[in-house]
């Protein structure tokens, strides 16, 4: 089912020249239930295409669809802190705060009421494998794995249908790389779209299709990179 | 609600950053809790002068009335016409027969003549050194009489005594206003070698068969020194023999009579004017007040309550400014926290009141504490800023007590503390407390606290302060760009 639509999408950075553009006439559509791995050198655009998808920028031209709807036309606050998750590589929690703060001042933002809110991150934490002790630190005091491990757990505490990973696992190591990537594949598995932007052959190798952004006949396309036996 | 919460977390998890704002507004507000304070004090000394303060209404020559008139009538006639005008006791008590009067009293005039001393005259003149008639005296407005006798009603009267254009240097004020003594210029005094406790004899200048005799209760000397003559070497007064009114009405029973009005407060002295106006006052009559003393006793409490309010507005200007810089550092060094916060959709409005609740939270312990702090620094601050001005109020006493030649007697007085202003009880026989003139009683202390009125003005001017410098450094806030935001972090 598809969740995420671009149609012919063109952005250039505000102080490009006029011609210059990250991305002319993209197209690709998303479904829930998959890991999409986008790869591609280093200033493909690769993070910008995330930044698009997330709503933390707005495409030049084209469209950009959540369930249908374009994302100009949505309060791109409430998207953020509803329909998508974002884990960054560096983690991009609160170091004044601890795992579980984190976690519940997102719940926070997104207008959760519950009373239980503390619990819900503490099953949270559970979920991508940390328990309660760590979660009462403060972030500064858990280890890198442990960090991108709260962040994606902040990702989950409203229940979105897209997580957006801009190379989540680049700080850690390949053991708690896989751990990560196990995470993502029960996310997958519960119906969420997973859209991981990432230089590791490991993570791509996981994921259901892989594409490497890349340029043909002057523009960027997304392409299924060959170099990965992928499910679809 | 989770924005508070935030909010707290945040100012409890970075307390070295919050101290150092609190410190801040601290110090910016001990310097507004001081200043107010003297502000406030200053405030109420100046509403409890015009509380106390006696508003007294005269009546007498509208010299802008009878000026408008010189210029279409004849001088002589407008000045002969002007100089006939008798106030009646009956029109004295008709004016004083108003809502607005408290109680009303007058001095009387006549003019007599003495052959057991003689007049004072300006030896440059050459006149007559009898004192009969022909030598130029300096007071004498009515050529009947060389002597002008005035009766006054009561202490309160007596105005000249009590802004010490007249002083004792003998004797004293008797107390008795109904007994046949009186007050000598000190000129006279010495040109007849008057001492207290003689006895002067008065005859009527149109039957000197009426004989009146005063004896002499005290000496008194003229500080203004002045005469209408610049040829003359005597004062006015010289040959002003000061007694009480029932011994001018004795002698005359058509003598001149003053009318001073106590009005209940100065509100009313409009109404006042207007109602005597419409009882018939002559049109070269007005009636006349002394606001003009009050307000210049009240000078310099007015320059230093000025003086605290301009620099109560200028430590708020720049209070306001440190706050607005110290709230853009403080913004610009939690650029990722914004960052983070924009990327998991925190609305820029609700992450702006978290940043403005958190600056609130901090100033509202600083000016918690400042109170606290305050109330023990502005109170001798601000009195020894006043203190002069306390000083003033008791000189000022004790140069009527001296001017009435009590310098001896002043009455203990039993001191009265009225919210925080001290004022004296009046004494039952004699206190220049509640004489007229300035008309106030004695500020013998006066404390600048610290009370709920100055913590809930601090508590909004702080906490104003703080939200509108919060406001202005929130507009970046609006700038901020969470992408960008960070990738410079990365």
């Amino acid at each position: 089912m598809t969740v995420l639509e671009l149609k012919n999408v063109g952005y250039r950075y505000r102080d490009a020249k006029d011609n210059d553009f990250v991305f002319q006439n993209l197209n690709y559509t998303f479904e829930l239930g998959k890991i999409y791995a986008i790869r591609g050198k280093s200033g493909t655009g690769k993070t910008t295409l995330l930044s698009l998808l997330s709503g933390l920028e707005k495409c030049d031209y084209g469209t950009i669809a959540f369930d249908g709807k374009d994302l100009r036309h949505m309060n791109l606050d409430s998207y953020r802190s509803h329909q998508i998750g974002i884990v960054f590589q560096s983690f991009n929690l609160l170091p004044h705060l601890t795992a579980i703060e984190n976690i519940i001042l997102s719940m926070d933002i997104s207008g959760n009421k519950s009373k239980y809110k503390r619990q819900e991150a503490i099953e949270l934490l559970k979920k991508v494998g940390l328990n309660e002790k760590e979660g009462d630190r403060r972030v500064l005091k858990l280890s890198g794995g442990e960090q991108q491990r709260v962040a994606i757990a902040r990702s989950l505490s409203y229940n979105p249908k897209i997580i957006l990973a801009d190379e989540p696992t680049g700080n850690l190591d390949a053991e708690t790389e896989n751990d990560i990537m196990k995470i993502f594949k029960n996310l997958a598995k519960e119906g969420k779209c997973i859209i991981i932007v990432t230089h590791s052959n490991n993570v791509a190798s996981q994921a259901d299709l892989v594409f490497s952004l890349a340029k043909e006949n002057k523009k960027k396309s997304l392409k299924k990179d060959k170099n990965f036996n992928t499910k679809n | 609600m989770y924005i508070l919460k935030n909010a707290w977390i945040s100012i409890s998890r970075n307390k070295g950053r919050n101290i150092l704002i609190a410190i801040l507004i601290f110090v910016i507000a001990i310097a507004s809790t001081v200043t107010l304070a003297i502000r406030n004090a200053a405030s109420r000394l100046i509403d409890s002068y015009y509380d106390a303060y006696q508003v007294e209404a005269t009546i007498g020559m509208s010299r802008e009335n009878i000026m408008g008139e010189l210029e279409e009538k004849d001088k002589d006639t407008i000045l002969e016409n002007a100089s006939n005008v008798i106030l009646t006791q009956e029109k004295i008590d008709s004016y004083g027969d108003s809502e607005y009067v408290n109680n009303y009293f007058y001095t009387a005039t006549t003019y007599l003549n003495s052959s057991q001393i003689e007049a004072v005259t300006s030896t440059f003149e050459g006149g007559n050194k009898e004192g009969k008639g022909g030598p130029v005296r300096s007071d004498q407005q009515n050529s009947t009489g060389d002597f002008t006798i005035v009766g006054y009603h009561s202490y309160t009267a007596m105005s000249e005594f009590i802004t010490g254009d007249y002083t004792i240097t003998d004797g004293s004020v008797s107390e008795d206003f109904s007994s046949n003594s009186c007050l000598v210029n000190e000129e006279l005094a010495t040109t007849n070698h008057l001492e207290v406790g003689d006895t002067i004899t008065f005859t009527d200048p149109s039957d000197s068969s009426k004989t009146y005799t005063l004896e002499i209760s005290g000496i008194y000397t003229d500080n203004e020194n002045s005469s209408d003559n610049k040829m003359n070497m005597f004062s006015n007064s010289s040959n002003k023999i000061i007694t009480n009114i029932n011994q001018v009405l004795k002698m005359d029973r058509n003598a001149t009579l003053s009318p001073i009005y106590i009005l209940k407060s100065m509100d009313v002295l409009d109404a006042f004017k207007e109602e005597v106006s419409s009882k018939g006052l002559n049109e070269y009559l007005e009636v006349q007040d002394n606001l003009s003393e009050v307000e210049n006793q009240l000078s310099s409490i007015s320059n230093v309550k000025t003086f605290a309010t301009t620099f109560l507005g200028i430590t708020l200007l720049i209070g306001g400014f440190v706050l607005f810089v110290i709230n853009m550092i403080h913004i610009r060094e939690r650029k990722y926290e914004i960052g983070v916060l924009r990327t998991i959709g925190m609305t820029k409005s609700k992450l702006s009141m978290q940043f403005i609740a958190e600056v609130l939270i901090v100033a509202f312990f600083a000016l918690v504490a400042d109170a606290c702090v305050g109330s023990v620094v502005s109170v001798p601050v601000a009195n020894h800023l006043l203190e002069s001005e306390i000083n003033t109020s008791r000189e000022n006493k004790e140069n009527i007590d001296r001017n009435f030649g009590k310098n001896d007697s002043i009455p203990s007085k039993e001191e009265t503390e009225t919210n925080d202003i001290k004022t004296q009880e009046p004494a039952e026989e004699f206190d220049s407390t509640s004489l007229g003139g300035p008309n106030v009683e004695q500020i013998t202390q006066i404390n600048a606290v610290v009370d709920f009125k100055v913590i809930v003005q601090l508590l909004l001017i702080g906490l104003g302060l703080t939200f509108i410098s919060s406001c202005a450094s929130m507009v970046s806030i609006q700038r901020f760009s969470p992408l960008t935001i960070l990738k410079e972090r990365s």
